[in-house]
Formats: structure tokens, sequence, C-alpha cells
């Protein structure tokens, strides 16, 4: 093939795609009604955001567009609730170089691969040192590829566990499991004390949760995926990780979690919890608030307690894993600034709180959790602050997608036990270096 | 040597005849009609051509989503090929083509033959029959999950009971393979009886008239009459079939949720969600594009299926 033929085809195939995002962003913002030109004069720029019932996002645009009336307009765009649609999404657009839009909220499993395309602006200078200080730690490290960063986070959340207090008790425990082994125990006990029909519920369906939760029990036992001080280095095979999901498998082995959990996502995990059929959860922040609900809870928040994720040792608690979501500002948008003004805007910590209250967005930021009205209003941020607090990313690599679909599929061959602990670690250890292999390729 | 310059003396006077004196072009009016059918053409050739060959193109390069990378003539195919996750999704599309087609096709045809019998509110079952047809697949198939999951599935319960399975089923490949047979089957059968129970009335009835006075046995009219005359519509009704299963998604993504995998599953993996393997996802698409053909022209030569009405 000829360099100019060459050339020639990434054109035109850019072209088509411009066509296509350009012809999906006219229909999607159709809606609003005015162009980018109409807004008296100021300057309008397109977020995209994930869908928000709650309203609280809106209000927030709203608020934004009152105080900079005349210069700057933000409108958003609303996308599918599922990230890996927005993803796909997203693909289109900036492989497109389509100006819309100017901002994202993103999931942060996605700098990596964002930044290694040039997709998205490097923030390093405009999010400053101080400025950073600002946030929990275990927000940023996500947002972080190949010495940058990439993000702003916004949205805090982290795997965790939840117990029944009030079961625990009746079985004589005084507090939550520190271990696997202490966990297994006590599910036991109150298993036969109170009869209750699940000892622990999980997410280990063929999907990004289940991947979520394999690697927390991974990192508890001192595994991981990539080695954290050299990334190119795949470490999965080993007896630490094995050890991981072999912990996992033994919960199914055992009996004190049903077989069909490698079929479960969140919603087959929480609904046996809030039926009050379960002794222990692993779950995202988002149940607490359920308990609250009658309709939706038949046990009550006074009930149940969160802790760290279990571990091997009772010195250390395990980490959970980081759920974070991140504004991002592409790099063909014409309007970074303005962009970044609106990232400043909704990092202000009178913002987060309302995000956090209206929305159940838990905050970024460290102040908000000493905040009383915050933890008042959103109680599970009290109740589970240091486990919020405990977490690890998921392994950074431009390749994500590719990677995590490899683990997905033998962590869940693994629990369902179609291939053992070992295999799976091993098969995943080839898989995975074929991947760094190509990407630094 | 004459023959052969007959022959070429006959092409000559062809290529004439479209281009020459007499020919096509010189007609005004002919010509006319040629350019007016060239857009239709060019939108033909734009809209069915350019993405199998844009496909083909990418299967053949080291492709991203991104770059088109260097010429690697048949290496994504050869790739493709060794992948176990390919293989299993051929496995399970292939079976599941050959067993919902067959099952299908046998109660497709008994309800046709039993709807073409004069009864009572024949109109009415008629459509009623239609009824799991006209539900959208996802819509059928995320219903038959929540039947057949463990924790309320009705399906999963009574199974379990009765020793039939002893694991959960959306857990296990066999059973969620036979599972979605069978919901393909529910789902398809209506639409095979109907286009054969069409093809029924058709068959004029002094056909089975005669043959009865000529003391011809039921088995013999069914097999001497009724299939010979039905062969057209079976051929289509089974060729559509056929296509449609080979073409399996969204009752694999809507009920297995992934623990089942189709060629076309495995397609939009490859191309929609991964990087890495989008070159090999682009070659599994023209793999499924060029096997549903070969399908396709076996039942045209093969079995003689017409495409249009000739004569």
């Amino acid at each position: 093939m000829s360099s100019a033929g060459e050339k020639y085809r990434r054109f035109s195939r850019r072209e088509f795609m411009g066509l296509a995002a350009g012809g999906a962003g006219l229909l999607l913002l159709g809606g609003c009604g005015g162009s980018q030109g109409q807004g008296g004069g100021s300057q309008t720029i397109v977020c995209s955001l994930g869908p928000d019932t709650t309203g609280a996002r809106q209000k927030q645009i709203a608020q934004f567009n009152q105080k900079y009336k005349g210069k700057y307009k933000v409108k958003s765009r609303i996308m599918p609730s599922d990230v890996t649609q927005q993803l796909q999404q997203y693909r289109t657009d900036f492989q497109a170089n389509s100006s819309i839009p100017d901002m994202i909220q993103g999931d942060c499993t996605w700098p990596a691969e964002l930044a290694s395309n040039g997709w998205i602006i490097d923030l390093s200078d405009r999010f400053t040192k101080s400025m950073r200080a600002k946030f929990l730690p275990s927000t940023l490290t996500s947002d972080q590829y190949s010495g940058k960063i990439w993000g702003v986070p916004y949205w805090h959340d982290s795997g965790m566990l939840y117990y029944r207090k009030d079961l625990l008790e009746k079985s004589g425990f005084s507090g939550p499991p520190k271990t696997w082994d202490q966990l297994k125990e006590m599910a036991k006990k109150v298993k036969s004390d109170s009869g209750t029909k699940y000892g622990f519920v999980f997410q280990g369906a063929n999907y990004e949760g289940g991947v979520c939760n394999a690697l927390e029990y991974i990192w508890s036992a001192g595994g991981d995926v990539l080695d954290p001080s050299d990334p190119r280095k795949v470490v999965i095979d080993s007896p630490e990780a094995v050890k991981g999901l072999q912990m996992e498998r033994s919960m199914v082995d055992e009996g004190i979690t049903p077989q069909s959990v490698a079929a479960w996502e969140e919603n087959e995990s929480q609904a046996p919890f809030l039926h009050g059929d379960a002794v222990f959860m692993r779950q995202w922040s988002y149940v607490y608030a359920l308990l609250s609900d009658p309709s939706q809870s038949k046990i009550k928040p006074e009930q149940v307690g969160i802790t760290f994720i279990p571990s091997f040792s009772e010195k250390e608690p395990g980490f959970g894993c980081v759920g974070d979501q991140s504004f991002y500002i592409s790099a063909a948008s014409q309007s970074q600034d303005i962009a970044w003004k609106l990232i400043e805007f909704l990092s202000e910590p009178k913002e987060q709180k309302l995000a956090a209250i209206q929305g159940g967005y838990l905050p970024t930021l460290k102040s908000l959790y000493n905040d009383q009205e915050v933890l008042k209003k959103v109680p599970v941020m009290g109740v589970a602050k240091e486990p919020l607090a405990r977490n690890k990313p998921r392994p950074v690599s431009p390749y994500y997608s590719d990677l995590s679909l490899k683990l997905q599929a033998q962590f869940n061959n693994s629990l369902k036990g179609t291939v053992s602990p070992e295999q799976a670690a091993k098969t995943l250890q080839g898989q995975i270096s074929q991947i760094i292999k190509k990407a630094s390729a | 040597m004459t023959t052969a310059n007959e022959q070429r003396k006959a092409r000559g006077k062809r290529v004439r005849g479209l281009i020459g004196k007499s020919g096509e072009f010189r007609n005004p009016e002919r010509r006319l009609a040629y350019y007016m059918v060239l857009p239709t053409l060019l939108i033909i050739l734009a809209v069915a051509f350019y993405p199998v060959a844009d496909s083909i193109w990418l299967s053949l390069h080291q492709a991203t989503l991104t770059v088109t990378g260097p010429f690697v003539g048949f290496k994504n195919y050869l790739l493709l090929f060794q992948d176990s996750v390919f293989q299993q999704a051929l496995a399970n599309t292939v079976i599941f083509t050959v067993a919902s087609v067959t099952i299908e096709f046998v109660l497709g045809f008994a309800v046709a033959l039993a709807l073409n019998r004069p009864f009572r509110g024949r109109g009415l079952v008629r459509a009623a029959v239609l009824i799991p047809w006209v539900l959208p697949t996802v819509i059928s198939a995320v219903m038959w999950r929540l039947m057949l999951q463990d924790q309320i599935g009705v399906l999963s319960y009574a199974a379990h009971a009765l020793g039939l399975v002893h694991q959960p089923i959306l857990l296990n490949h066999t059973y969620l393979l036979i599972a979605s047979i069978l919901v393909d089957a529910w789902q398809t059968t209506p639409f095979i009886a109907l286009l054969l129970l069409a093809g029924l009335q058709t068959i004029p009835a002094d056909v089975y008239e005669a043959a009865r006075v000529d003391g011809a046995s039921t088995v013999q009219r069914f097999l001497r009459i009724t299939v010979p005359l039905l062969k057209p519509t079976i051929l289509v009704a089974v060729l559509f079939r056929t296509l449609d299963a080979y073409r399996v998604y969204d009752l694999f993504y809507g009920m297995a949720n992934r623990q089942l995998e189709s060629l076309s599953t495995y397609v939009y993996e490859g191309v929609r969600i991964t990087q890495l393997q989008f070159a090999t996802g682009n070659a599994a698409a023209v793999f499924i594009f060029v096997t549903a053909f070969l399908v396709a022209l076996f039942f045209i030569k093969v079995l003689g299926m017409r495409t249009a009405t000739e004569e």
C-alpha cells in the first residue's frame, strides 16, 4: 500500500465518522432549540453528561449559566446510562475531531485510552497542586496517566462491605469481620442462628463489576494485575492473586454465597440484602440510601453497618475498588477555557454539596466529609467514611477495554468453577502480556 | 476454428449492439432510461457494496479504530480461526441455527396444516398464534431470562424441582444454548406457520379431490401433492429463518447476558468494545457475510429456489 493511499483512506474514514458524529450531535441538540450562534452574544459550550434523574446536574448548569449570563452558556448533552455505550459514542466524536462535546463526564477507567489517543487535554497546569490537595487522594490516582493529570474527579464511589448489625449481635459477634475467614465464620453462624438465606452476596457476573469484585479479593491478598511500580509488568499469575481468586471461589464452594452469584450484577445482589435475606453484601455506596425507603427495603438503616472490604490479616483492612467519575476536556474543543471554568465551578464545595444532597453524588472534596449538613442528609458519607477513603483504582492501560474483557471472562470462569483459579491466573498472564506487548508496539 | 471465429464475431456484435450505430445507446429513449437508472445503481453501490468492501479492506490490515495500519494479508483471519472464543461462537451459532430452524420448520408445518382446515374461530386462532412473533426479540429475551433466573424464575424453580438441572440455568453454557433454541422456536414458529399456511392456500382443492378419486391415501396426498407444490414456499421460509438465526444477536445478548457468544456478538465485541480486536472483529464480519451468502447460494443453486417469478 502506498502511503498516499493510506492517507486518503484515513482521511475519508475520518470524514465519514465526522458526518456521523455531526449528525448525531445535531439530533441531540435539536431538542434544545437554538444553535450555538443564538445566546445573546455569549459563547456556548456543550457538556456531555450521563443521565441524572434527580435534576441536580441541570440545576448546577442553570446556576453556572446564571452566574455567567451574557458571557458563557453551557448546554448539556445527555448520554445513555451504560458507560460502555458512552465510551463508544465518545470514540466516534473524538475520532471525528468533533468540536462537540467540549467537555465530558467519564469513567475512571478511561483517561489512559482518551489521553494516549490525544483526545483529551492534559490538565496538569490548570489543576494545580494546591487545588488537588483539597481532593481525597484516592480519587486522583485514576486520573493520572504517564505522569500527568487528565481529569478532575467529581463523583466518588468505592466498593465496601455492608453487614447486618442486628443479626451479628444476635449471634454474639461484637463487630464486623476484618478478614475473609471471619466473614465466613460469622455468615455460617448467623445462617444457622437466624435462618438467613444467604451469607454473603456480591457481583460476580461476566461484566465490569465482576472485575471490581475479584480485584478486591486479589488486592487484599497482596496481588495485582499489573505491577504498581512498573505497569508494563504483568503480575496476575502470582500466588497472591491466586489466593484471592481461591477465596472468592470458596464463598460459593462453602455455600456462603449462592452459585448463581456468577450471573449477578448490582440489582440481583442488592435484592436479597434489601429483602433481609443476606448477612453480608459487597456493594457501592448508593444502596445505603435505598434502606430508608420502605418501598425498596424490608430492613432499616439502623440494622445495617458498613465496613472495609475484608482482607487476609487482621492488621490491615482490604481495599475497595474505585468507581469514580471525572470531568475531561476535549482536545478538539474550541472553548477549553470555558470548559475549565465550568469544572472549577462544579468543584466548589457548595456545588459538590448540592450534587451530594440532591443527586446522591458522593463528593470528591475532603472537606465535605466533615460538613455536618451533608453528613446529615447523605448519611452513608458518615457511616462509610473510612471505607470510602481506602481504595485502589483498576489497572491503568490505554487498552483497558481489551484488558477488562479478558479479566471479566476469566474471573467469571473461576467463580463459576469452569476453570481453576490457578488456570484463570495463568491464562490471564498470557492474554494480558499479549495486550501489553501490542500496546507498547 | 470456425466456431471460435463465430463466437468472437457474435461477441463483437453484442458489444457493438450496446454502443454501435443501431445499439441501445443510439436510441435516445433507451439512453435516457440508462441515465435515469444510473443514480439508483450508484446508490446501491454506495449503500450495499461500500460497507462490505470497507469491512473486507479493514480485515486485511492491522487496523485499530483510529489507525489503518499496514497490509497484513490474511493474518487477521488466521488469528480469528485460532481464537477459541470465535470457535465457540461459531459452534454455538451453527448448533443454534440448525436446531432452531429444524424445530421451527416441523412445528410450523404442523401448525400450518392444522390451521388450513376449516374450524370455528380459525381467524382468532391465526391471529393469536402470531403473538410471540410480534414481541420484539429483546423483550421476549429479557422476559425469558427472568423466568430462568434462579431467585424468582418460575422455569428455574420447575426445572430444579423436576431434577432436570443441577446448576443455575443462567450459568451453564449448555442449558443456555438449549434455552435459547427453545425460545427462538417459541418465537418464530408462528412466522413459518403463517408463511406455509399462505402457501397451502394456493394449492387448488380440486387436485386433492382428483387424487382422492384415484384412491390416493392421506400420506400419498401429503407427499405427492402438498410437499412438491409447497416446495417454493418452504424454501423461502427456511432460507429466511436460516439467515435470520445465523445472525442471532439480540436473543443471546438479552437472555444470556454475555454467557453465550454468537458470531454477531463476537463482531460487536471486537469492533465496538475492544480496540485491539478491531481487525479480527472485521474479519469475523466478513466471514459472516461470506458464509451467509454461500448458504443463500446453496438454496438457490442446489435446492432450486426461485428468486423471482419467471416464465
